[in-house]
């Protein structure tokens, strides 16, 4: 698979003049995206994530490393023609109609009548707003006819590569869902999309491969499925027996959850263990039989991204990795 | 190429023409034209110097803010609010914008000064034995072009200040660039610095009072030799100094981060 998106140790640095410091935006950031992949960027607020999006588009320009989009050298304008960006706010020309709007981006790309009409048509219907919508002054549009355009917009040249900052944050459920299907969608149609967003539920469900970034630099990246491994059991126990020395031979076979206060675990008849070997999970169903007491619920537990997230942006804020 | 800069001017123009702003500086100056038959009537014997001498001055001055109010914000305004993202991220070249937004403010002036220039054309259509005087025409042709330098001027400035600092600057430069004779006094002057500095504003500033030439169109008996020749030199210096302005534009705001 050949590679959309490949940078190199790229770095913006800016000079803040009244505080007479230097603000790292992105540092040395390494990354590769293959072609045809739904790529999840991923990142706090001002991790860096739409500075880099902006150097890769031409935008502003890096302090230092390189990265090529397509084979061509970022920023290049004969890329340009295969690719789409949908901004985090999306600002348009409001005193345009939706059709109007679309008709004047299609133009930038040299896209001419009957073509322009029919795409515009298309892309429309693509990302379902209403027909009545589309005569009507952007102006008057709600948050999710504005994403709705703004995904039209980004689709108008029927471009190779996407980037795609926070397309479904602030929607009502309805059409977070529909965008986030459309976004879906264009892994289908063979595109690759870059995608930044907080909305770590559907980056999982979308995404293949992930990036973690924080302060600019690159925590982590790899394919979902990888980073997401180890799968636990959470086991409920409870019994008036888990306080008569029970409870020493259960933490011996597995964590229990929720230690932060050891007494009140000690004074507790419910406890919860985690364990992610099938040996021990058996151990403690049989420890727990035997003593009489009950086992409340076994039930396997699925790391999430956002675990995966959380903890490693914990870990970094805490000086770990 | 051009394809993309007419999108952007004909967007620009749509844009420029919702300011209210610039409604209200048209209306003003449609309403001083329109007044001046009314001054005329308090001095009859000068009635047609008077409603030449107030079309010519209400076009200038309602011009120069309609160029000022419109130009200032056409670059900054895609920058705040960020409408410019969604256009550079296409195949656009920086110059293509930048030509763009220019030609949008240019054909917006156009449009204002062509509707005063129409307005005060009519009523000395009316005033003076229904006959359009050509020298008249040539004095709103000559407004038109320093606007045009005074566009392509505002839009330069707008590539690195904000508009606040445009406008003064703008408007600032328009000043020093109406006082040629002044500025050409300084040059032959005995302080060094008064005659650098002279010499500097005479030749670098644009020379906007080559372009008031109302008391000459106004009262043949200040004739300027050759008028034909004069006028086309005007027009090709608007043209030379505007296209200079625009490519300094352009190679600032290549190198802009937006």
């Amino acid at each position: 698979m050949a590679t959309a998106i490949s940078i190199q140790g790229l770095s913006k640095k800016y000079i803040d003049v009244w505080q007479k410091q230097e603000v790292v935006a992105v540092n040395n950031l390494t990354l590769d995206v293959q072609e045809g992949e739904i790529f999840g960027f991923l990142g706090r607020n001002g991790a860096g994530k739409t500075t880099t999006i902006k150097m890769l588009l031409g935008l502003i320009f890096p302090t230092a490393g390189d990265a090529s989009i397509l084979g061509r050298p970022m920023g290049d304008n004969t890329v340009k023609s295969q690719l789409a960006y949908l901004p985090e706010e999306t600002y348009f020309y409001d005193s345009m109609t939706g059709w109007d709007l679309l008709d004047f981006y299609a133009r930038l790309f040299r896209i001419r009548e009957p073509e322009r009409g029919r795409r515009i048509q298309t892309c429309l219907e693509k990302v379902r707003l209403q027909p009545e919508a589309w005569r009507r002054s952007v102006r008057g549009y709600s948050k999710g006819m504005r994403q709705r355009i703004g995904i039209a917009q980004a689709l108008i040249n029927d471009p190779k590569l996407l980037f795609l900052d926070e397309p479904t944050s602030g929607l009502d459920p309805i059409a977070h869902a529909e965008l986030r299907d459309i976004v879906a969608s264009l892994k289908d149609e063979g595109k690759t999309v870059f995608l930044s967003s907080h909305q770590l539920a559907d980056v999982e469900l979308i995404c293949s491969r992930v990036a973690i970034i924080h302060k600019g630099k690159l925590l982590k990246t790899g394919m979902i499925k990888e980073l997401v491994h180890g799968e636990s059991t959470e086991i409920v126990v409870r019994g008036k027996e888990l306080q008569n020395g029970m409870l020493d031979k259960l933490r011996s076979l597995a964590p229990i959850l929720d230690q932060a206060d050891r007494d009140e675990v000690a004074e507790s008849d419910t406890v919860r263990l985690s364990s992610d070997s099938d040996e021990k999970i058996s151990a403690i169903i049989d420890l727990v039989r035997g003593a009489h007491a009950q086992v409340v619920s076994v039930v396997p537990h699925r790391r999430t991204l956002e675990e995966v997230f959380v903890d490693t942006v914990r870990q970094e804020e805490s000086g770990g990795i | 190429m051009f394809s993309v800069t007419f999108a952007i001017a004909r967007q620009t123009v749509r844009e420029a023409l919702r300011r209210r702003v610039m409604w209200v500086f048209l209306i003003i100056g449609v309403f001083i034209i329109s007044l001046g038959p009314v001054f005329g009537f308090l001095s009859p014997r000068d009635s047609q110097t008077v409603l030449r001498s107030l079309g010519l001055a209400a076009i200038l001055l309602a011009g120069l803010f309609i160029t000022i109010v419109t130009c200032i914000y056409l670059i900054p305004v895609e920058i705040e609010r960020r409408t410019i993202y969604t256009v550079l991220s296409k195949p656009v070249q920086r110059f293509e914008f930048v030509l763009g937004k220019f030609l949008g403010g240019f054909v917006t002036v156009f449009i204002n000064i062509f509707a005063m220039g129409v307005v005060f054309l009519a009523m000395l259509y009316f005033q003076e034995g229904h006959k359009i005087p050509g020298e008249m025409v040539q004095g709103v042709m000559l407004t038109f072009f320093q606007m045009m330098m005074l566009a392509a001027l505002t839009i330069f400035f707008s590539t690195f200040a904000t508009p606040v600092i445009n406008f003064f600057l703008s408007f600032g430069i328009f000043l020093i660039g109406n006082l040629g004779s002044v500025t050409d006094t300084l040059t032959t002057s005995h302080n060094t610095v008064a005659r650098g500095v002279g010499t500097a504003l005479h030749y670098l500033l644009p020379n906007f009072g080559n372009f008031n030439i109302q008391n000459q169109l106004i009262h043949p008996s200040e004739d300027i030799i050759n008028m034909s020749a004069y006028i086309r030199m005007n027009i090709i210096y608007a043209l030379v100094y505007s296209a200079v302005l625009l490519a300094l534009a352009i190679i600032i705001f290549d190198r802009r981060e937006v």
